[in-house]
């Protein structure tokens, strides 16, 4: 357990920071991570990705770097803010706690290891306040600079939507450099009453990655969020996505994309949580696996006892590109109460032949007609990004990373 | 212009072509008439280069090239132009996105320039008014939810915008009501050229009104029982297949 070493060291090193309360939450949350260690195929939810790949890597702690891209309103390097948004109110974390604009409850202890990692280390990661009367369009810059190390960085941020704001948040995930990097990062979503959020998280990877992505969505009465999740993960890639619909009239829109190509791998489990009656969610999310890769889709939805009138609809679909590439797909569906509708479905299938035959006989030739299906493909999801010029930034970015065809 | 000898074809093991023979020349027009199951499809099929057909025996040349050497898309550029039976739906993909693209294939294939987005509504625009097409299917993914007769009459129109040399019509008429029938067989009639020729598969009189045959050939079971001129149709239509069968026995 090389990594977990140097993980204890690398966070002893970070404790010579003046707030004690603080540094009591980060504690214990490494003293959490500690104890359960990094978690193994033998655990349900770890079964077809297995962290311990990185537990045989000396992982270097880094939180420092400079960068500047005007395209961009908050930018973090390796998990440090260097570039501020002037139009809301923003932080780094520990100044959020220690100001109380950020509950502690978000940094207490959890049951998931990479969650309390990232609390230990995510002092450097930003905060965002959406006010009431927000009407933005953010974009944040997740930078992570390696040039040939091992290095783990615990990219942080926490995004407060309140009572009635509109906002739409791009949080974008970059690697400059060859080395060879852990990211372990967490994304806090909270949304109060009636507010409406649109986020895009997007990754796009450089090929010695490792990256476990947890994001927390709270939602609270008749607020609206739409969540449009865009992974082009390379070698091992996991984000687990989670929405409590803590109280009525809350709904949720999950779009997710995924690829993978070579022998990498990618998993994505989400979660929504029906906690109240009258909450709707709609998840459809796709990916395209070529080459010798692997796809995980696991996706629960938990209606708790009381949530009536539960609207989920949960559709997976899978684009096999090779006979070689494997999918798992999952739903997983818990439900109790009596008065609710939830309908799920999951296909895999390779490129119909069908079309193939047809878009060739007016002349285009197979690797054409392949991307004019896979186009087609992967625009059902990204049409609905609402911000014009992100979705074609998007749209042309996507095509540039989809599997070239056979 | 085509050529086809003692061709067989089969699917799955199943023989569905058993020695077919037919030759046509450019400027000629030629309907090919037969029961449900008969093979008709799987011709038109096989000459637009559909892979999963196997060829058992025979040859086919056209434009004095071997064709079964050629792949799908080589015979589009090369003007083979099959107008489905059941024309394929594409969700997602628009439809003048695809006709474009299809277009800049073949004629960058023929050395040609590619067209631009302005060029190219222009050279549409024409072809709209001839096939009384509705805007409206141009911008909607490529047959997805058309009715059965849009989706015919989509299918001449990328005909009339590929301007092909041999077009195979597999039942264009089928599902167009009266006067679709009569502007479809209207936009078939204005390809017919010196240097095209057209073969037109079809169950009904009907269209080979509008568009008068140079010959009509009977295929049943997998091979050609009967050719003639126009008065074949008619005769077919008054005899049924059956009597025709006996007589072609006799
Ligand atoms: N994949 C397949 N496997 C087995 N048999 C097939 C397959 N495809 C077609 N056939 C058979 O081949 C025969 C010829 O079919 P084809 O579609 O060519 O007929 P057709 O003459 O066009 O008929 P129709 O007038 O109904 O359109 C039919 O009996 C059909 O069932
Ligand atoms: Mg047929």
């Amino acid at each position: 357990m090389k990594a977990v070493e140097t993980f204890t060291t690398d966070f002893e090193s970070t404790l010579d920071l003046p707030d004690d309360n603080l540094n009591l939450l980060r504690r214990e949350s490494f003293e959490e991570f500690k104890k359960h260690g990094l978690p193994t195929r033998k655990e349900e939810y770890w079964k077809y990705s297995d962290p311990s790949i990185i537990s045989n890597l000396e992982l270097e702690f880094v939180s420092s770097g400079q960068y500047e891209d005007e395209n961009y309103d908050v930018i973090l390097v390796n998990g440090k803010i260097v570039k501020r948004f002037k139009d809301c109110q923003m932080g780094d974390i520990s100044e959020g706690l220690r100001s109380g604009n950020l509950g502690e409850d978000l940094f207490k202890k959890k049951d998931k290891p990479f969650l309390n990692l990232n609390n230990a280390f995510a002092i450097n990661g930003c905060y965002l306040i959406l006010e009431s009367t927000s009407r933005q369009t953010i974009r944040i810059l997740n930078l992570i600079t390696n040039e040939g190390k091992y290095q783990a960085v615990h990219p942080r941020c926490v995004i407060i939507a309140k009572r009635n704001s509109e906002s739409v948040i791009f949080e974008e995930f970059r690697i400059m450099g060859n080395g060879t990097s852990f990211v372990n990062s967490v994304t806090d979503v909270i949304i109060e009453d009636g507010a409406n959020l649109e986020h895009i998280i997007m990754d796009d990877f450089a090929e010695n990655t490792y990256h476990v992505a947890n994001v927390c969505v709270k939602q609270y009465k008749d607020s609206n969020f739409v969540s449009h999740n865009f992974s082009m993960g390379k070698k091992f890639a996991r984000r687990d996505f989670n929405v409590e619909l803590n109280q009525s009239g809350a709904n949720c829109n999950l779009f997710g994309l995924y690829f993978v190509d070579e022998e990498n791998h990618i998993d994505h489990h989400t979660t929504i949580d029906h906690k109240e009656a009258h909450c709707n969610s709609k998840e459809h999310y796709k990916g395209i696996l070529s080459g010798k890769s692997t796809g995980v889709f696991n996706g629960r939805i938990h209606v708790h006892p009381g949530a009536q009138k539960t609207d989920a609809i949960q559709n997976n679909q899978n684009l096999l590109l090779s006979d070689d590439a494997i999918i798992h797909t999952k739903p997983e569906l818990e439900i109790y109460a009596d008065d609710v509708k939830c309908t799920h479905g999951a296909t895999i299938g390779p490129l119909d032949e069908k079309g193939l035959f047809y878009l060739r006989s007016r002349g285009l030739n197979r690797k054409e007609a392949q991307q004019i299906l896979m186009r087609a493909y992967v625009n059902e999801i990204i049409e609905n990004v609402s911000d014009e010029k992100i979705r074609s930034e998007l749209m042309e970015l996507i095509l540039d990373r989809l599997p070239k065809g056979d | 212009m085509l050529k086809i000898e003692n061709l067989h074809v089969s699917i799955g093991g199943n023989q569905i072509l058993k020695g077919i023979n037919l030759e046509v020349k450019a400027g000629e027009t030629h309907a090919i008439m037969g029961p449900n199951g008969s093979g008709k499809s799987t011709l038109a099929q096989v000459l637009a280069g559909h892979e999963e057909y196997e060829i058992t025996d025979g040859k086919i040349e056209y434009l004095s090239k071997d064709l079964l050497g050629m792949d799908i898309e080589e015979r589009a550029c090369e003007g083979i132009f099959l107008a489905f039976q059941y024309p394929v739906e594409l969700p997602g993909v628009n439809n003048t996105y695809f006709l474009k693209s299809a277009l800049n294939a073949q004629r960058k294939y023929r050395g040609e320039k590619e067209m631009d987005a302005m060029e190219f509504i222009d050279l549409i625009g024409d072809k709209i008014k001839l096939l009384n097409l509705n805007d409206s299917l141009l911008k909607r993914p490529v047959n997805e939810g058309f009715s059965g007769g849009e989706k015919k009459r989509n299918e001449i129109f990328q005909m009339a915008v590929l301007e092909p040399k041999l077009a195979l019509l597999d039942e264009t008429d089928s599902g167009l009501d009266i006067d679709a029938l009569r502007v479809v067989a209207n936009g078939i009639n204005s390809m017919r050229k010196e240097e095209n020729a057209i073969i037109i598969v079809t169950h009904y009189q009907r269209l080979l009104n509008y568009i008068v045959p140079d010959f009509v050939h009977v295929l049943v079971d997998g091979k050609i029982i009967n050719s003639g001129d126009k008065n074949l149709a008619l005769e077919l239509e008054e005899k049924g297949y059956d009597r025709i069968v006996e007589e072609a026995k006799a």
